[in-house]
């Protein structure tokens, strides 16, 4: 029903290089859409649940999320965009971080995350990761597909 | 602690035991003079009876003596006067019953010599005597009564019966005089077993009280000693609880901090990666522009922005690369021993063999690319044990027995197990290239390794090995010679204890 509107991106992760290499990649897959980067979870959960122009409010999102926070862990952003009740329950999040212990993962998935995806120190597989999630992001346009 | 308490222990009941002994010793001395005070006493109140006796004895014969003489006279004086026989004969009597009893004083007084004297001239009196009376009873006899009569008046009896008499009352003082004597001894003598008895029972009641004393002393140390070691028992058990769960704490903290540096490190480590991965992107686009600025205006590109874009920038971006991923292998190795201590241990009975197998199977391609046998000497033990951590340790020994060969020697290994009381050995022997003997505790270090470096590997396998063993109650150790191969043997506890603090 929402087919036209665009799908932002909400990106919140602390590493500006980070930041920036997930960005390029995701552009080099193709996907043009909104990119909204935070560094720190206040800022983040107050664009996400509180902005008049932030996904609780209008439109879908996608949130890309880094589980290493200054303020605060990832995994608390997580339990709150998936928490009952929640108006941002149904928004997609991609989980990524340099973390690959399986307790932290199975963690993330049981909290509700849709997408794991570890950092990894070489860089082609990185960049095929992300690619494959611009690929991911083309399929989910609507938020009502998630499902699958 | 314990060693204080022991000598404590030691040194009271040392020092006791001789207090004691002093004491007893002591107490038994006192006893045995007061014993041979009281038998001497003894013997000597019997000598003084005796004494006592043989003076009442010799008082007797005197008394009996005199008697005879006095009856005799007054029996002579009788006839003298009357010519009556009876007189005569009861004389008789009296006369012949004298010289007996004499003779009695004389042996009952012989070691007197102030009696032997007394009774000489009590002899010779008293023959002198009886001569006279004889003299004048033959005078009555022969009907001379007036004659008689006549010598009884003038004769000496009656000073020689008063000489007699004083004789007789000497020996009497004498022998009271002995008797006073006697008594006086003995009664020196009973003060003096008197005095000893006091002595002897004030020693003794010192001795039981001072020795009362040493005992109540010495339990009341003993029960403070065993009060003292039961506290340090009952402490010990709460000490060792404690600091188990120091160690468990200190493991933890060691654990999480390997954990958050490995992982805080991979952070920058992607950045360098990822933006050198932009530096190589931006490569071809301007290796295309120097060989087209080449192509078309030579003049404008000089050597050194060729060797740039050719050489140096490539060079650079390789080394950086491949440095970034050994920075990364090496991360990885820490967080995999962080992740491995803080594994849950789950024991089971395993089947060694069983595990070998299946590592067999595993690895079997490896095994065959290298044309190395694997050879499992059966039975082998059971164990109850961690099953995951035991298969990684054997697994990563067969795996480096059969990476480092001896070069033109095809590879054996040899797997075998043995039971020592309660523990398990696990031999893994090869023919391989060995391990020179200064390595021996190296390669069990992480990142280290040993001899030639031909082979791919970052140093981790044997110290997470070490590790799983540490972590399984276990040890590693490794015998061997550079050429000749080398055992590894792993010592693990027949039945897993958990090392960990109970909840």
């Amino acid at each position: 029903m929402n087919a036209h509107q665009t799908v932002g991106i909400v990106m919140i992760e602390d590493d500006e290089g980070h930041a920036r290499l997930i960005e390029k990649n995701i552009r080099r897959a193709g996907i043009n859409n909104d990119i909204k980067h935070f560094t720190d979870g206040t800022q983040a959960l107050d664009f996400l649940f509180e902005a008049p122009d932030g996904p609780a409010k209008s439109g879908p999102a996608l949130v890309l999320l880094d589980l290493n926070l200054p303020d605060m862990s990832g995994t608390d952003i997580l339990a709150q965009i998936k928490a009952e009740g929640s108006p941002l329950k149904r928004t997609p999040v991609v989980v990524l971080t340099t973390t690959d212990d399986k307790v932290e993962i199975q963690r993330c998935y049981d909290l509700g995350c849709n997408v794991y995806i570890t950092k990894p120190v070489n860089y082609e597989s990185f960049a095929q990761a992300i690619r494959q999630l611009g690929l991911f992001l083309s399929v989910i346009q609507v938020p009502e597909v998630e499902e699958h | 602690m314990i060693a204080t308490i022991r000598n404590r222990f030691v040194v009271k009941e040392g020092r006791f035991g001789r207090v004691l002994i002093a004491f007893m010793a002591l107490g038994f001395i006192a006893l045995i003079v007061t014993g041979i005070a009281a038998g001497i006493a003894t013997s000597r109140n019997e000598q003084y009876t005796q004494a006592v006796g043989h003076t009442y004895e010799v008082e007797l014969a005197i008394g009996t003596a005199r008697r005879l003489i006095e009856q005799g006279e007054a029996s002579r004086r009788g006839y003298l006067l009357t010519g009556d026989t009876r007189y005569r004969k009861v004389y008789g009597d009296w006369a012949g019953a004298l010289s007996p009893a004499i003779g009695r004083l004389g042996q009952l007084t012989h070691d007197n010599p102030r009696h032997v004297a007394s009774l000489g001239i009590l002899r010779r009196e008293i023959a002198a005597l009886l001569d006279q009376r004889a003299y004048t009873i033959g005078l009555v006899d022969r009907g001379e009564r007036a004659a008689a009569l006549a010598q009884f008046e003038h004769e000496t009896s009656i000073r020689r019966l008063s000489t007699i008499r004083q004789q007789f009352d000497a020996m009497a003082r004498e022998e009271r005089r002995l008797l006073d004597l006697r008594n006086a001894a003995q009664r020196a003598s009973v003060r003096v077993f008197y005095v000893i008895l006091a002595m002897a029972a004030v020693i003794l009641a010192f001795v039981a009280l001072a020795s009362w004393l040493t005992v109540s002393r010495y339990t009341r140390d003993l029960a403070a000693s065993r009060d003292t070691l039961r506290r340090f028992n009952e402490r010990l058990e709460e000490t060792v609880t404690e600091r188990t769960a120091d160690l468990s704490r200190a493991n933890e903290e060691i654990q999480r901090f390997a954990y958050i540096v490995s992982h805080d490190l991979r952070s920058p480590l992607v950045n360098v990666m990822g933006f050198t991965a932009e530096l190589a992107a931006v490569i071809p686009p301007l290796a295309a522009l120097v060989d087209r600025a080449e192509a078309e205006c030579p003049e404008i590109v000089d050597q050194d922005a060729r060797l740039a874009v050719r050489e140096d920038l490539p060079e650079a971006i390789g080394f950086i690369r491949t440095s970034t991923q050994k920075m990364d292998r090496l991360i990885n190795a820490i967080l995999k021993l962080s992740r491995e201590g803080r594994r849950v241990i789950t024991p089971e009975p395993i089947d060694v063999a069983a595990v070998i197998d299946t590592i067999e199977g595993s690895i079997r391609h490896v095994l065959d690319d290298r044309g190395v046998t694997l050879t499992i000497e059966r039975p082998m033990p059971r164990l109850i044990s961690d099953r995951v951590a035991v298969e990684q340790i054997l697994s990563n020994l067969i795996e480096n027995a059969s990476k480092y060969l001896q070069p033109g020697r095809p590879g054996t290994i040899r797997v075998s197990a043995e039971k020592r009381r309660d523990r398990v050995i696990v031999s893994v022997a090869d023919n391989g290239r060995g391990i020179d003997p200064r390595d021996h505790q190296r390669i069990f270090d992480l990142f280290r390794r040993s001899g030639q470096q031909d082979q791919p590997g970052e140093g981790i396998g044997l110290a997470h090995v070490r590790a799983l063993a540490y972590r399984l109650g276990g040890t590693i150790d490794v015998e061997s010679q550079l050429g000749q191969g080398s055992t590894f043997r792993l010592n693990l506890p027949a039945t897993y204890a958990s090392q960990d603090t109970p909840a």
